[in-house]
C-alpha cells in the first residue's frame, strides 16, 4: 500500500460523531470534535454519553435546536487550530449580530453549556446594547416590568440630569404662588411697591417668554418650544404673563435679545426625548400655559393663608404622585413638609407596604 | 426573557459596564436587576460625601470594593472655604472597616484624613492595594509609615497635592522588604528627604513600578540611578532639576534616560538648570504628558523642549511660554489635547512676560485635537474668543482666568459676552466652564441657552442681577456643579428655581447678595437639600432676616443636615424657622 492509499482511508472516514438530545426531545448527530468544544458536552461524553442514538447527550433545558445549531457553528469555527486571532475577532464580531432577543437566548444557552467565550463574547455584546441607555430604553428592550416603586434607593450618586419632572414641579410651584398672590392683590386694594429692579427684571423676562404682543418672532420661536413640551395643549400664548407690551423695558439689553431670538428659532428646535417621556406621564390639570421661565417675584415670606399653603402643597403633591416617580421617599418627604402631616397615600406594592424590597433572599457570597 | 438569565449570567452582563451611570440605570431598571445589580456593584463614586451617609452606601451595595469619594466644594482650592468646615473621612474609614473587608481601594479628594484614619485602612483591609489622596489634609508622615508597613499588596501610593505635615523622611523605610507590588508612588508634595537608599533598594525590588513621582528633595545626581533600577517606568516626576554642571553627571543621566524606552509621562522639574534639559533629548518623542508648572525655564530653553516633544496630548507649563511659544506647539504637537497656562506672577501688576491673548488662539488654531484648556492671562479680546470657538467646537473644558477681575475686552473695552457667547454656542459639547472678565446678564442668556451638556461652571465677578442666575438656573439642562463668587445675585433667581438645586450634586455662592432670609425658604422647602449658611461674622439670626450671608453652600443630599459642622455653619432646615 503506498501513501497515496493510505491517504484515502483517513480519519474523515473514520469521523466520530456525538448524539445530543435538545430541550424539545428531538435528537441531533453531530461530530464530536466540534461538540466537544462545549465542557458540558466534553464532560458528557467522558462519562460514556452520547456515543449512539439510544444514550443522547440531555442538554439543558435552555439550549433549544435553534441554539444549539449557533453554538454549533461557533464551536465549528473555532474549534479549528490553524486560525489567526485576527480571524477568529472578525468571525466574533459578525457572530453576534443579532437582535437582543436571541442573544439573550445564546448567552444563557451558551451558559449552560459552560462555553465560556461564548458567553463572554454575548455578555460584552448584551452590555453595549445596554450602553448609555436609559432604564425605560432597557426594561422596553428586555421586556422587563416596570415594578420599582418605592425602593429605597440612593439618589443616582454620581452623574444625574436635570431632571423635567423636577422642572415641572418648580413650574407648579411658582404658577400656584402667582395665583395665590393674585387673588391676594385683588382683594387688597393696595397698590404693589415695586423696586425698579424688580420691574425690570420682569420685563425682561417677559421678553424672554414671549409675553410682549409686538415681537410676534421672539414670541412663536420661544412658545415653539415650550409647545412641544405639551404637546397636549393649545398653542395660545400664556394667558398670565407677568407684564404687558405697554411697560416694555426698552433697554438695549432686551431688544437686543429679542432680536436674537426672532434670528435663532432653531435654537428651540430639538426636544430631548426625557422631556418628552415626562410629558407623557403628565397628566396636567390647568390647561393654561407656564413659560417656564416665569419665575415668582413675589416676596416668599408673604402672609400666604396657611389653609391656601397647604391646599397648595396637596395639590402639588396630587402633581407629583401621579409622576412614574421613582422618588418615594422623596414624595415622602416632601408631604411631610411643615407642621401638618398629610396622611400618606403613596401607592402600595403588593405586598402592602412601603418598605425596602426584599423579595429576592439576601445571597450570601 | 430575564427569568431565564441565571442571576451570574446578566451579573457578567453587568461586569462589562464600566460607566456609573449605566450601573445606575441598570438599578433603575426593575427590582430583579436593582437586586442583582446592587450585589455585583465592586466601585462607587460619591461627589460629595455628605451626600449620603455611609452606612446607607454600604447597605445598599454590600460587596464594593472600590470606593471613591470628593469633600469640599472647589472653592476651597482658591481658600474660601474656612478651615474646620468639614469633609472628614474618619466616619466612611470606621464604617468601611467594619463592612467591607475586602476593600481594595480609596480615592479621595479634599478630604480632612488623619494619622488614625491611615492606621485603620493600612490594619482592617488585607488586601488593600490602592491609596489615593488629592489635595487632602490632616494627617502627618507618620500615618504614611503605617500604610508603607502594613499593606502587603499596596500597589498605589498616590499623595498628589495633599498638605502633609512632615515630621521626617523616614516614613518610607517602612516598606517591608518583601514589598514588591508598588507600581506607583507620588511624594511630590513631600518636603522631607527620604532615605535615598532605602527609596532605591524600594525601586529596584517594585519590579512593575509604573510611575514614581519624586519629591523636590531627591537631588538631580542621584536621578539616574533610580531610573537605571526601573527602566519600565512609564511616568516619572523629577526632584529638584539642578546640580552643578558637570559632563559626568550630564552624560550619566541622559544614559539612564535613554534606557526608559516607556517613558510617556514627565513632571517635577524644580529649579531647573536649562543646562541639563538636553538629558532628556532620547525620550522627548515618546512623552505625551509634561507637566512644567514648577519649571521656572524661559524661552529658547524651553521652546526647544517641548518642541521636541511632538506626541504631546497634555501640557501643563508656565506663563513662560508665551506667545511664541504656544506658536511653535501649535506648529510642532498636533495630538495636543489639553493645555493648562499657569501665571509665573499673578500678583504683579504689569505683565513680566509676553503672553496674551495670541497664543491660545494659536493653539486653538493649530491643534485640532484641543478639547480641555486652562489659561491664565491679562487681556482677552471677544474677537479671539470667537475665533478660538469656531476653530474648536469640540472643546469639553474651557477655563480662562483673566487675572484683572473684570477686565474688558482689551481692543473694544466691551464686556466679553460675545466672545463666551461664541464659545458655549459652538462649542456644544462643552461639559466644564470658567469665565472671568467683564460680563453681563447676557452672557447668562447665551449659557442658558445654549450650554445643555454644560455640567460645571465657574462664575467669579459678573453679571448685572438676578436675571443672570436665572439663566443659568433654568438653563442648563446638565448642571451639576455652579460655583459663585462676587456676583450682584440675590434671592429671587435661587427661590424661583429652587427645585434645580435637587438635580445638581452642589450650589456654592460666596459674597453674592443671598439673604438669610432666603436661605431659610430655601430650607424649610427643599427637604432633600442642605441649605447651609457659612458666617464667620456669628449667627446669622443676629442680624435682620433681609441681611445677605457671606456664603452659601447647597447640596443634595439623601442624609439630612450633617452633624459635624463648625460653629461658623448653620443648617437651614424646617426647624430653621421656628429656631430663630
Amino acid at each position: 500500500m503506498t501513501e497515496a492509499d493510505s491517504e484515502i482511508i483517513k480519519p474523515e472516514m473514520l469521523k466520530v460523531y456525538v448524539w445530543l438530545q435538545t430541550s424539545d426531545g428531538s435528537i441531533q448527530q453531530v461530530e464530536q470534535e466540534v461538540a466537544m468544544y462545549c465542557p458540558f458536552i466534553c464532560h458528557e461524553i467522558h462519562s460514556g454519553m452520547g456515543s449512539s442514538k439510544n444514550y443522547p447527550i440531555s442538554l439543558p433545558s435552555r439550549v433549544n435546536p435553534a441554539m444549539l445549531s449557533l453554538i454549533l457553528d461557533y464551536c465549528r469555527f473555532h474549534q479549528v487550530p490553524g486560525r489567526s486571532n485576527k480571524e477568529r475577532k472578525s468571525f466574533d464580531e459578525k457572530f453576534v449580530r443579532m437582535d437582543t432577543k436571541r442573544l439573550c437566548e445564546l448567552t444563557s444557552a451558551a451558559d449552560s453549556l459552560q462555553l465560556k467565550p461564548l458567553v463572554d463574547l454575548t455578555s460584552r455584546a448584551l452590555a453595549r446594547v445596554i450602553e448609555g441607555k436609559s432604564p425605560e430604553e432597557i426594561r422596553e428592550i428586555f421586556h422587563l416590568p416596570d415594578d420599582l416603586t418605592e425602593e429605597e434607593k440612593l439618589e443616582p450618586i454620581k452623574n444625574t440630569m436635570d431632571d423635567p419632572r423636577i422642572r415641572l414641579l418648580n413650574r407648579l410651584y411658582a404658577r400656584k404662588r402667582k395665583e395665590l398672590k393674585e387673588r391676594e392683590r385683588l382683594k387688597n386694594v393696595e397698590t404693589e411697591e415695586e423696586h425698579a429692579d424688580d420691574r425690570s427684571v420682569d420685563d425682561l423676562l417677559s421678553f424672554i417668554n414671549g409675553g410682549n404682543e409686538d415681537s410676534k418672532g421672539s414670541r412663536t420661536s420661544k412658545n415653539k418650544k415650550k409647545n412641544r413640551k405639551r404637546k397636549d395643549h393649545d398653542k395660545t400664548a400664556p394667558l398670565n404673563c407677568i407684564s404687558t407690551s405697554s411697560s416694555n423695558s426698552s433697554s438695549n439689553n432686551a431688544v437686543n435679545m429679542n432680536k436674537k431670538e426672532s434670528n435663532e428659532p432653531a435654537v428651540y428646535g430639538k426636544l430631548p426625548p426625557d422631556l418628552r417621556n415626562a410629558t407623557k406621564m403628565l397628566d396636567i390639570e390647568n390647561d393654561r400655559f407656564d413659560p417656564e421661565d416665569e419665575f415668582d417675584d413675589c416676596d416668599l415670606d408673604d402672609d400666604i393663608d396657611p389653609a391656601l399653603k397647604e391646599k397648595i402643597d396637596r395639590e402639588v403633591e396630587d402633581f407629583a404622585r401621579r409622576l412614574n416617580s421613582d422618588w418615594p421617599e422623596r414624595m415622602q418627604e416632601i408631604l411631610s413638609l411643615g407642621q401638618d402631616r398629610r396622611p400618606l397615600q403613596l401607592t402600595i406594592n403588593g405586598n402592602g407596604s412601603l418598605r425596602r424590597f426584599t423579595s429576592l433572599d439576601q445571597r450570601q457570597k | 426573557m430575564a427569568s431565564a438569565f441565571p442571576e451570574e449570567v446578566l451579573e457578567h452582563v453587568f461586569s462589562f459596564l464600566s460607566s456609573d451611570k449605566d450601573r445606575n440605570a441598570v438599578s433603575m431598571v426593575c427590582k430583579s436587576w436593582y437586586e442583582i445589580e446592587r450585589w455585583c456593584r465592586r466601585r462607587v463614586f460619591i461627589g460629595n460625601c455628605y451626600a449620603v451617609a455611609p452606612e446607607v452606601v454600604i447597605r445598599r451595595f454590600p460587596k464594593v470594593r472600590a470606593v471613591e469619594m470628593k469633600g469640599k466644594p472647589h472653592f476651597a482650592d482658591f481658600n474660601l472655604v474656612p478651615d474646620g468646615w468639614g469633609g472628614y473621612v474618619q466616619p466612611w474609614i470606621a464604617a468601611m472597616a467594619a463592612a467591607y473587608p475586602m476593600l481594595e481601594e480609596i480615592k479621595l479628594k479634599r478630604m480632612v484624613v488623619t494619622d488614625e484614619c491611615l492606621e485603620v485602612i493600612a490594619k482592617s483591609f488585607r488586601n488593600f492595594k490602592v491609596l489615593v489622596l488629592s489635595s487632602c489634609e490632616g494627617f502627618t508622615t507618620d500615618g504614611l509609615a503605617s500604610v508603607a508597613a502594613n499593606c502587603r499588596n499596596l500597589r498605589e501610593l498616590d499623595l498628589r497635592e495633599s498638605e502633609v505635615e512632615d515630621l521626617s523622611g523616614h516614613w518610607l523605610s517602612h516598606f517591608p522588604d518583601n514589598c514588591t507590588s508598588l507600581a506607583s508612588l507620588n511624594m511630590s508634595c513631600l518636603a522631607s528627604e527620604v532615605s535615598f537608599s532605602a527609596l532605591e533598594r524600594l525601586v529596584a525590588r517594585c519590579s512593575n513600578l509604573r510611575t514614581l513621582r519624586l519629591n523636590r528633595a531627591v537631588p538631580l545626581e542621584k536621578l539616574a540611578n533610580l531610573l537605571r533600577r526601573a527602566p519600565q517606568l512609564v511616568e516619572l516626576g523629577t526632584g529638584a532639576y539642578s546640580a552643578e554642571i558637570r559632563s559626568d553627571v550630564f552624560s550619566n543621566l541622559a544614559e539612564a534616560f535613554s534606557v526608559c524606552k516607556q517613558l510617556k509621562g514627565l513632571s517635577g522639574f524644580w529649579d531647573v538648570v536649562p543646562a541639563y534639559l538636553p538629558a532628556m533629548n532620547s525620550v522627548c518623542s515618546g512623552i505625551t504628558s509634561l507637566n512644567l508648572s514648577y519649571a521656572t525655564i524661559e524661552s529658547p530653553d524651553l521652546i526647544k523642549l517641548v518642541s521636541q516633544c511632538r506626541n504631546l496630548r497634555r501640557l501643563w507649563v508656565l506663563d513662560y511660554i508665551e506667545d511664541t511659544g504656544l506658536e511653535a506647539i501649535a506648529a510642532s504637537c498636533k495630538d495636543l489635547q489639553e493645555l493648562r497656562v499657569f501665571p509665573s506672577d499673578p500678583f504683579g501688576v504689569e505683565p513680566n512676560v509676553s503672553l496674551t491673548e495670541q497664543g491660545l488662539v494659536s493653539v486653538s488654531e493649530g491643534c485640532p485635537k484641543l478639547q480641555s484648556v486652562l489659561y491664565f492671562c491679562r487681556q482677552m479680546s471677544n474677537a479671539a474668543l470667537i475665533t478660538i470657538a469656531r476653530s474648536r467646537p469640540n472643546m469639553i473644558r474651557f477655563r480662562l482666568c483673566i487675572i484683572e477681575p473684570q477686565a474688558p475686552d482689551y481692543l473694544t473695552l466691551e464686556p466679553l459676552d460675545t466672545g463666551f457667547g461664541a464659545i458655549v454656542q459652538n462649542c456644544r459639547k462643552l461639559r466644564r466652564l470658567s469665565m472671568s472678565g467683564l460680563l453681563t446678564d447676557r452672557v447668562f442668556e447665551y449659557i442658558g441657552t445654549h450650554a445643555k451638556k454644560l455640567e460645571m461652571l465657574s462664575i467669579a465677578f459678573a453679571g448685572d442681577s438676578d436675571l443672570g442666575l436665572h439663566h443659568v438656573l433654568s438653563g442648563c439642562d446638565s448642571l451639576r456643579k455652579l460655583e459663585i463668587r462676587d456676583c450682584p445675585f440675590g434671592d429671587k433667581a435661587l427661590l424661583a428655581n429652587a427645585a434645580k438645586l435637587e438635580t445638581m450634586r452642589s450650589l456654592w455662592m460666596s459674597s453674592c447678595s443671598v439673604s438669610y432670609g432666603a436661605c431659610k425658604m430655601l430650607g424649610q422647602k427643599l427637604p432633600r437639600v442642605n441649605v447651609e449658611v457659612i458666617d464667620e461674622r456669628g449667627p446669622p439670626d443676629s442680624r435682620p432676616d433681609s441681611c445677605p450671608v457671606e456664603k452659601l453652600y447647597v447640596y443634595r443630599t439623601v442624609s439630612g443636615r450633617r452633624v459635624d459642622m463648625p460653629g461658623f455653619v448653620w443648617t437651614m432646615d424646617e426647624n430653621a424657622a421656628l429656631r430663630f
